[in-house]
């Protein structure tokens, strides 16, 4: 086990170091990261020049990823476009995100494994297809349409929620930001959940379960559940990383000030330390679910075993 | 006693024996970053990559084969008739929208700004007073290309990549494995913002290449995970063991046995880069005017949804429809190829 | 008589039709007693186990017909709460695939435990209990120890008697075991199948032993049912069966076990594939494969007849032999061509 953590944790590194190289080298390469400091104008060659020696932009590419990566090792991500710490930026922002996340992983456990269920023991019923229908409009409606829309009929049309966001962000105000953040997740855990539902109801043990005469709400929560559910949980915890990165769509529409809306800023902004600094953060959050659902793994199935 | 070959028992046929110790992936990470959509099509091909040999159900005969049975499957399939159907139509009027409207998509005035359904203009007028029903005609091209080209080149990168590192293993697989591990980890709408961002071409070149260049992974994990299983099938053994080469393996047995589940996962994944182009087009960095695209002017009647929601509900829809009609085709193609869900 | 089913028959529904899967099948198990039903897959074997176990998946398969009697209770006529008291405690069912049948993700101990907590009311910890008990009965070594361990660390011969003492866990009245060595190497099947006959012998169970395997039952049963495309063809005692088969379907099976004293000739095989249960051919339905066919077996469906010496008679209390083929005479005197 603490020899396969370890192996694990020796594997991350190389991903950890390729991604955020490759955003480094996206928004160093694309853009011109000083092109943004000096306001609305474009900056005369000597300030532009100075900035450059300044923020270490004379030196080689690799050059500055290091110089970045030992900054951000020692706790240091440098300073947002307006001049703000990248770290106070993330101390706002990211609470709002993981409550954004929170709530959409909530909706995804609570609905999406309710409908599952439910289709995937009573599969080829009415019920069964009118869901499965609905997943595929659910996944087939961008996300973005989807928040606008929840948004003109909830927020404008019938007054229930606030159409944009306070600061605050409290949990309440995200329900509905969250509801479509999670929405094509939400699906997918739907179809997934049935899917291995339906294909665990038919399996040897299950109808052992049935012949030993257990009474049938303990043959589905005792033995058909707990299996089924082994897929879906996986899922859940590697869509962790995806919703806080998926964000950006639904912070905008909701005008949410959290991880995507700073992104997003940055990127306009073309702030180098702002963009890979949150990525480089978000990247982490990705590879530690990962790590997690692993483990998980081994002991949702003591099948599994790490060596 | 001859143990009998499997026969129409049903009784006999419920056998729905579970994989045992399926463990986690091997690799540093298990998801995708594409969010939900992008993990149902990857999952769609998980499922195809076990062996879809064993029909049982069919009574000493003639052989059928995987492909001529889902044809017969699909043929009959509502699901799959009204889909392709969709999708029949969208290529015609992408090639030829002048089939369905007169106008021009960039012939606008603004004194009719904002207005509603009116005789000639059944789906109004956008913000800048161009006609809703023209444009939306005219988006379906872009859709369609952005769709189609980025599919055939990551579905073209990723299976090359992926079955070469499924067939030759070692090192090569190892090193793409990282890689795919790599992009898997950047969130697919923030590799967008960033990469387009500074791109100032107007055409959709750019927004295909960057749908390729990330692309790629997912579709190179589910050939490389095909390969591996058909290069274990005991015929491909036999091949191997009689000295075929490995080119002709690889083409003759394993590819035809490999290429399902990629065709189903890009055939979903067309739909998904559809809506894709469109959420980048929305944030400002995907295409951009004069081309015309569903995502532009979803975006662009964004602020206006209050008064004017006919400027966002018509591309919207025709957008959905699209997407739907993609996932489904996918959907309804893998059910046919999937014999253990019959 | 412990069970006696009577005229069943099961249909499925099928992509190709309805398949008459168990089509007029009757049987009596004896307290102690041990019948085998013999057939190959898709012979209904399995799916008229299913039905007296109540355990048929109900779509596709339906029961439409006849009657099962167990301890003189019609169980096509109890509500589901009352079969299901009956499941598990009074019949059990050892399946084939120790592996898959086990609950992967639950210890073993659990899953034996299960029986008593819900047939019984028992607490977990006494329970666990009976689990090791049940255990050591079955010879399970260090079971104390390995109550707590999960299928997949078990041997398939181990997992296999872990299945039985889960059958046998409330003393079940009867015990159906569905080809319980078949998945199981040759030297570990006859140790499974001893200790199977030794706690039927000692508990006074009804066993219905279903298998495709003759070895298998020459040893154990006491009497044979043989099977074929949902009817039985053949009902004797052990002894009498192997002495002088009186249907051509037993006398090819027979014929086609490998012996030492027919070493160098050719192996018999019966011609030809089973029928697809949708589409049975008319009159006899093993008539396209019959050495002996007439045009007579092409038309009429044979009855079981009662078998001389013994007869109707016979057949009716179970001791006699039946033999649903025309020409059962010539059968049993050996006379008919091959």
């Amino acid at each position: 086990m603490g020899r396969y953590v370890i192996r694990r944790l020796l594997q991350m590194i190389p991903v950890f170091v390729g991604a955020t190289l490759l955003i480094f080298l996206m928004v160093n390469v694309m853009g011109d990261p000083i092109a943004g400091l000096c306001g609305e104008r474009a900056c005369d060659p000597a300030t532009a020049a100075r900035l450059k020696a300044e923020f270490g932009l004379d030196q080689p590419v690799w050059k500055q990823y290091l110089t970045y990566m030992g900054n951000v090792l020692t706790g240091d991500f440098g300073t947002a476009f307006n001049g703000q710490k990248v770290t106070e930026l993330m101390a706002t922002a990211f609470p709002v995100t993981i409550r954004l996340t929170l709530v959409a992983i909530v909706f995804e456990i609570v609905i999406g494994i309710v409908l599952g269920v439910v289709t995937g023991m009573r599969r080829g019923r009415p019920v069964d297809t009118g869901v499965l229908v609905a997943t595929l409009v659910v996944i087939s409606v961008p996300t973005f349409v989807t928040g606008l829309l929840l948004q003109l009929l909830l927020g404008v049309k019938w007054g229930w929620i606030n159409p944009s966001v306070s600061s605050d962000a409290t949990f309440g105000e995200l329900i509905v930001p969250g509801l479509v953040l999670a929405s094509v997740s939400l699906a997918y855990v739907t179809r997934l959940t049935r899917t291995s539902i339906a294909e665990n109801r038919r399996s040897d043990y299950v109808r052992t379960a049935v012949a030993k005469g257990l009474p049938r709400r303990r043959v589905v929560s005792r033995h058909l559940l707990r299996n089924s559910l082994i897929p879906v949980v996986t899922f859940i915890g590697t869509d962790v990383g995806a919703l806080m990165g998926g964000a950006i769509v639904t912070e905008r529409i909701f005008n949410i000030h959290g991880v995507g809306y700073q992104l997003y800023q940055g990127i306009l902004r073309q702030n180098t330390q702002t963009v890979v600094g949150f990525v480089t953060v978000l990247v982490l959050v990705f590879l530690a679910a990962n790590l997690i659902v692993d483990l998980l793994y081994a002991v949702l199935d003591p099948r599994i075993r790490y060596a | 006693m001859p143990e009998p070959r499997p026969n129409t028992d049903p009784g006999e046929l419920d056998g729905g024996r579970s994989d045992d110790g399926a463990g986690p992936e091997d690799g540093a990470v298990a998801g995708t970053g594409f969010g939900g959509s992008m993990d149902l099509a990857a999952d769609e091909g998980r499922t195809l990559e076990r062996d879809p040999e064993h029909d049982g159900a069919e009574p000493a005969g003639r052989p059928r084969s995987l492909w001529s049975d889902a044809w017969r499957d699909l043929r009959r399939n509502p699901v799959f008739v009204v889909s392709a159907l969709l999708i029949l139509f969208l290529v015609l009027i992408s090639v030829w929208p002048t089939l369905l409207t007169s106008g021009d998509p960039l012939d606008c005035d603004l004194a009719k700004a904002q207005q509603g359904s009116q005789p000639g203009h059944p789906f109004g007028f956008n913000a800048q007073g161009c006609d809703v029903y023209t444009r939306t005609v005219y988006g379906a091209r872009t859709s369609v290309t952005v769709g189609v080209c980025a599919t055939l080149g990551v579905a073209l990168l990723g299976s090359v990549l992926g079955g070469l590192a499924g067939f030759f293993s070692g090192i090569w697989d190892a090193l793409l494995s990282r890689l795919t591990d790599v992009f898997f980890a950047i969130p697919v709408v923030l590799g967008g913002l960033v990469l387009l961002s500074v791109v100032t071409s107007n055409t959709v070149w750019p927004v295909i290449g960057f749908m390729v260049l990330l692309g790629w992974p997912q579709i190179s994990r589910i050939a490389r995970g095909s390969v591996i299983t058909a290069r274990q099938h005991d015929y491909v053994q036999a091949a191997r063991a009689l000295g075929a080469s490995s080119p002709r393996m690889l083409l003759r047995h394993i590819a035809p046995n490999a290429v399902a589940p990629v065709i189903v996962v890009a055939t979903i994944a067309l739909g998904t880069y559809i809506a894709l182009e469109a959420t980048l087009s929305f944030l400002g960095v995907g295409l951009r005017p004069p081309t015309v695209s569903w995502g532009i002017d979803i975006s662009s009647a964004s602020p206006y949804i209050r008064n004017a929601p006919h400027m966002l509900l018509w591309p919207a829809g025709a957008l959905a429809i699209t997407v739907l009609a993609f996932i489904m085709l996918g959907d309804a193609v893998r059910d046919a190829l999937d014999p253990k869900l019959r | 008589m412990l069970l006696e089913v009577r005229d069943l028959r099961v249909e499925f529904t099928t992509r190709e039709g309805v398949a008459k899967a168990v089509n007029g099948v009757s049987y009596e198990v004896a307290e102690g007693e041990t019948l085998a039903v013999l057939g190959e897959s898709g012979s209904g074997k399995s799916v008229t186990a299913q039905a007296i176990m109540g355990i048929l998946d109900v779509p596709p398969g339906r029961i439409t017909g006849g009657e099962i009697l167990f301890q003189g209770r019609d169980l096509l006529r109890l509500k589901e709460e009352e079969r299901r008291g009956i499941r598990g405690a009074e019949m059990a069912m050892i399946f084939q695939d120790a592996l898959s049948s086990l609950n992967p993700v639950l210890t073993v101990g659990d899953q034996l435990g299960e029986m008593f907590v819900v047939h019984r009311g028992m607490s977990k910890k006494d329970a666990r209990a009976r689990a090791v008990e049940l255990m050591d009965r079955v010879r399970i070594p260090a079971a104390a120890q390995r109550v707590r361990d999960y299928p997949h660390q078990f041997s398939g011969g181990m997992r296999q008697r872990i299945m039985i003492a889960m059958a046998l866990a409330l003393r079940p009245a009867l015990i159906i075991a569905d080809e319980p060595t078949t998945a199981l190497d040759v030297t570990v099947q006859a140790q499974v199948m001893d200790l199977l006959a030794e706690l039927q012998r000692e508990y006074r169970m009804g066993l219905i032993l279903i298998t495709h395997d003759l070895g298998v039952v020459a040893d154990v049963a006491d009497r044979i049912a043989v099977m074929y495309a949902g009817r039985i063809v053949e009902t004797a005692p052990v002894h009498d069966l192997y002495k002088a088969p009186a249907h051509p379907y037993t006398r090819g099976l027979l014929d086609s076990i490998p012996r030492l004293d027919h070493k160098g000739r050719e192996l018999y095989a019966i011609k030809g594939l089973p029928p697809s249960l949708t589409a049975v051919p008319p009159g006899c339905p093993f008539h396209p494969r019959c050495p002996m066919a007439q045009d007579v077996c092409r038309t009429d469906v044979p009855p079981l007849y009662a078998v001389e010496p013994g007869g109707a008679a016979g057949l009716a209390t179970g001791e006699g032999r039946g033999s649903a083929c025309h020409f059962w005479r010539d059968c049993l005197e050996g006379t008919g061509s091959r």
